[in-house]
């Protein structure tokens, strides 16, 4: 038993399963003279669309000094040293500079719920409303022939620098005719490609478009898959998630407006900014979970005492995401808040591997070979499910050990 | 002379190929070519995996997906003999985040589709932070969803035997003040009098007071003659039991009892295009399912009012959706003060998930209309799983002989252009369609 307490103990303390949030001061003071230049550079270029955002601040009630602490936020969230608050405000005034076009192929649209500010901080919805979205087929007024039209030209125009965001996965099987779009009945695999041949970059949003989704969910019924096995010559970014967080989305905008570059990104392309800890190293249930404290059935006392859900089937110490800070809609609440645990969406194949109320120690993974000193870069599935048996291994012993007993600081 | 429309906006895409005669809409194909295949999915996994998979067909609708699926594997529990007890905590809290996607729906489409396309038809210019406004209104209502779902969209909070939540009374504080909000928001920009006014309207005369959104929207929906098209079979059904609908159905102003065994799915018509949709059919018919027939079921007076003048025109249809948010909001409002905070969330059902098999039906008023989910479990296990979606009654394939609601609805339309708008009064949902 003591050494998997010890297993456990240098899982969580690793230094390798960190983020590096400092890399040094020249390196930044390379990175903020690059995107100053970056920044000047586009200044220079006409916004793409009339939305203004400091209007639509004012319009919004927002001050100056609210917009600044978003900023500042922001660039935390970025992991960024706070000098980079004012270019990342820069920034953010000139989102309508940065063409987005925005594709929805197979998929429930869910995604683009959130990017019509169905959540996200206040600003971070503003920002994404004056994204030049140059094409989103659920937000374009123009339909059918015209909107055809309207993306041939975006794409044409801003050739080489616009983002290609893309919703849902790609059905292979039956020649992708599980999945056809306009009136050519061009599959989606062919609209993919050929929208993405001349994108400066790609970003794949939600679990479907990443990881192939629920539609590839076995038996994957139209052989589903994500962009990344699909694009292979593209710089790519996974959003993961079901439904992405936009203040992910927002944050990749405007690390690629501020730099120019796609930000550092974790072995399955998720940017490292989001993806780089686990939901369990934030939530806000940790200390019962270290306390052994858990909701044994649904409704319990724990359930009223917001414990720790681990043994419902809470997939927080495998799933790599940040909603445990970023939460959602407008941050008013995520799962947890309500006590149902996380499902694990923003990692590969969660729907069959994560699904609801399996508990990782019924789950059937099997445990990697190897120990748990291993960076983020390195966690693939496989890597998650040891940090799942070293916690099934803990929660397990709690059962051994016996309830703690109950004292008065417990509750409330 | 035959017109293929590709018709995009909310929630996926579908095909529409018109085909026009004499300067008139004579048939119309509805198709969709897409699916995900989600009732295989659903094949052969644990009964709880229902409850994070389905919401995910629907990125606008997933949490009526929710409320079928848990009533769904409720009635499995009740016919296997140990029917499951639900606080009425539990039962109000579930009806109001359902009542409040329902809202959020109603004003996304409303800003998002109805304004602009009308202000399109009419070539009158709106400001673009009008679709702004709408997603607004719709992230006030989604927070407060948030506050008891966790998130939307997406949420998997309602289990068997009740929900996960346990709110405090911060919590509902929190919620009454965005409700409020919310309100304030509908009373200043859509309607001008104040929520209470509105609901309790009986007249045509009332309507008159009516400034706002609202007001511009009545007068582009008549300036585009909308109340002289549109008609469509005058058959209501609503099969979700709820405070606000009765399961019913309307024909020839009688009233009758419904029950989901007359409930028939048949392969969508298309002549040369593919299609993913299957129709839904009660009796045989073809029957129209959403806000339109919930108020006249319901006999709400303005409604009422309305078809007396205008029938079931597109007209009347759009003046329906969009106010029932009205009736929606005053509603959320009551189920609100009506949380008992003392009682149990989650009432532990008799029997284990894993010992049942038998079969159960689950059905809710989802925003486009009546959403039905059918499972067969064996030892937990699901054995089958069938979704029928709204859109799925409403916009059926029929031949030109016995053409679908949306269909009838179109045929006789002047342009392609109302014939279109006629569809969106629908509401296209092809993700939920074809699921």
């Amino acid at each position: 038993m003591s050494d998997r307490v010890e297993a456990v103990k240098k899982l969580f303390t690793s230094k390798s399963s960190r983020v590096e949030t400092n890399k040094g001061e020249s390196y930044y003071q390379e990175l903020f003279i690059k995107c100053e230049a970056r920044l000047n550079e586009l200044r220079a270029n006409t916004p793409a669309n009339r939305l203004d955002f400091a209007d639509l601040l004012e319009e919004n009630g927002i001050d100056r000094r609210e917009f600044m602490k978003w900023a500042s936020a922001t660039t935390a969230m970025l992991m960024l040293p706070p000098m980079f608050t004012p270019l990342v405000a820069d920034a953010a005034v000139m989102m309508n500079r940065a063409p987005v076009i925005w594709l929805e192929l197979q998929d429930c649209a869910g995604n683009s719920e959130a990017l019509l500010r169905a959540d996200g901080p206040k600003i971070d919805e503003i920002v994404l409303d004056i994204i030049s979205l140059e094409y989103h087929e659920t937000l374009q007024a123009a339909s059918g022939h015209q909107a055809e039209k309207q993306l041939e030209e975006a794409m044409e125009h801003f050739k080489g620098k616009y983002l290609l965001f893309v919703e849902g996965s790609i059905p292979m099987g039956m020649n992708g005719q599980y999945g056809t779009i306009g009136a050519s009945g061009e599959t989606f695999h062919d609209h993919l490609v050929r929208c993405a041949t001349n994108a400066a970059a790609v970003v794949a949003v939600g679990s479907c478009a990443t990881f192939g989704g629920i539609p590839a969910a076995s038996p994957n019924p139209t052989g589903a898959v994500g962009v990344m096995d699909v694009i292979k010559n593209k710089p790519l970014i996974n959003i993961p998630a079901c439904p992405a967080n936009p203040a992910n989305m927002v944050g990749v905008i405007l690390h690629y407006l501020l730099t120019g570059q796609i930000p550092e990104l974790d072995s399955l392309l998720r940017p490292k900014f989001a993806f780089g800890y686990r939901i369990h190293d934030n939530c806000e249930r940790r200390a019962h979970f270290d306390a052994g404290e858990y909701v044994e059935v649904w409704g319990d006392a724990g359930a009223q005492n917001n414990f720790c859900l681990y043994k419902m089937g809470c997939k927080g110490p495998m799933t790599f995401n940040n909603c445990s800070i970023v939460r959602y809609n407008e941050a008013v609440n995520w799962p947890i808040g309500v006590g149902r645990g996380c499902i694990g969406c923003s990692e590969p194949d969660f729907w069959d591997k994560y699904a609801y109320e399996r508990p990782m120690a019924d789950a059937k993974i099997k445990a990697p070979s190897g120990g748990v000193e291993k960076s983020v870069d390195e966690f693939g599935l496989g890597m998650l499910t040891a940090a799942g048996v070293g916690i099934t291994i803990h929660a397990a012993a709690s059962a051994v050990a016996g309830k703690r007993e109950k004292s008065g600081e417990s509750h409330e | 002379m035959t017109i293929r429309k590709w018709i995009e906006q909310i929630e996926g895409e579908a095909s529409v190929q018109f085909e026009f005669e004499k300067n008139h809409v004579s048939f119309a194909t509805i198709a969709f070519p897409h699916t995900r295949g989600m009732e295989a999915i659903l094949q052969s996994k644990p009964a709880m995996d229902a409850l994070v998979i389905t919401p995910r067909v629907c990125g606008i609708c997933g949490h009526s997906h929710l409320f079928s699926a848990v009533r769904a594997i409720e009635s499995v529990y009740a016919n296997c003999g140990a029917p499951v007890e639900i606080s009425q905590k539990a039962e109000s809290i579930r009806e109001l985040t359902l009542t409040l996607e329902l809202i959020q729906n109603h004003l996304k489409w409303l800003y998002l589709v109805i304004y602009p396309e009308l202000s399109h038809m009419l070539q009158e210019k709106i400001a673009d932070s009008c679709r702004l406004k709408g997603a607004y209104a719709a992230s006030l209502a989604t927070k407060i969803l948030a506050i008891f779902a966790g998130q939307w969209p997406h949420s998997s909070y309602m289990i068997p035997g009740g929900v996960t939540c346990d709110p405090t009374h911060v919590d509902i504080i929190r919620a009454e003040g965005l409700l409020d909000e919310l309100i304030r928001w509908f009373e200043k920009e859509l309607i001008g009098i104040t929520l209470d006014e509105y609901v309790c309207y009986s007249s045509k005369k009332t309507f008159l007071t009516v400034t706002g959104d609202m007001k511009k929207i009545e007068n582009m929906l008549k300036r585009t003659k909308m109340h002289e098209q549109g008609f469509s079979y005058d058959r209501y059904l609503a099969m979700g039991e709820h405070e606000f609908s009765k399961p019913s159905k309307l024909v020839n102003r009688r009233m009758a009892k419904v029950h989901s065994k007359f409930v028939t799915l048949e392969e969508a018509y298309s002549i040369d295009e593919k299609t993913y949709a299957k129709n839904a059919l009660y009796h045989d018919d073809y029957f129209e399912t959403g806000p339109l027939a919930r108020t006249m079921i319901e006999g709400v007076p303005f409604i009422k009012q309305m078809y007396k003048n205008y029938r079931d025109s597109t007209y009347t249809r759009v003046m329906a959706r969009s106010y029932e948010a009205a009736l929606l909001l005053e509603h959320s409002k009551k189920l609100l003060q009506s949380i008992k905070l003392n009682e149990p969330s989650y009432i532990q059902p008799l029997k284990k998930i894993a010992t049942l098999s038998g079969e159960g039906i689950g059905i809710v008023e989802a925003p486009r209309g009546s959403l039905i989910h059918s499972v067969i479990l064996k030892n937990g296990i699901i054995d089958q799983y069938k979704l029928i979606t709204p859109t799925q009654w409403n916009l059926s394939c029929g031949s030109p002989e016995i053409p679908g609601p949306a269909q009838k609805a179109m045929i006789g339309s002047d342009s392609i252009e109302t014939a279109t708008f006629t569809f969106r009064s629908f509401d296209v949902c092809s993700v939920c369609t074809t699921h």
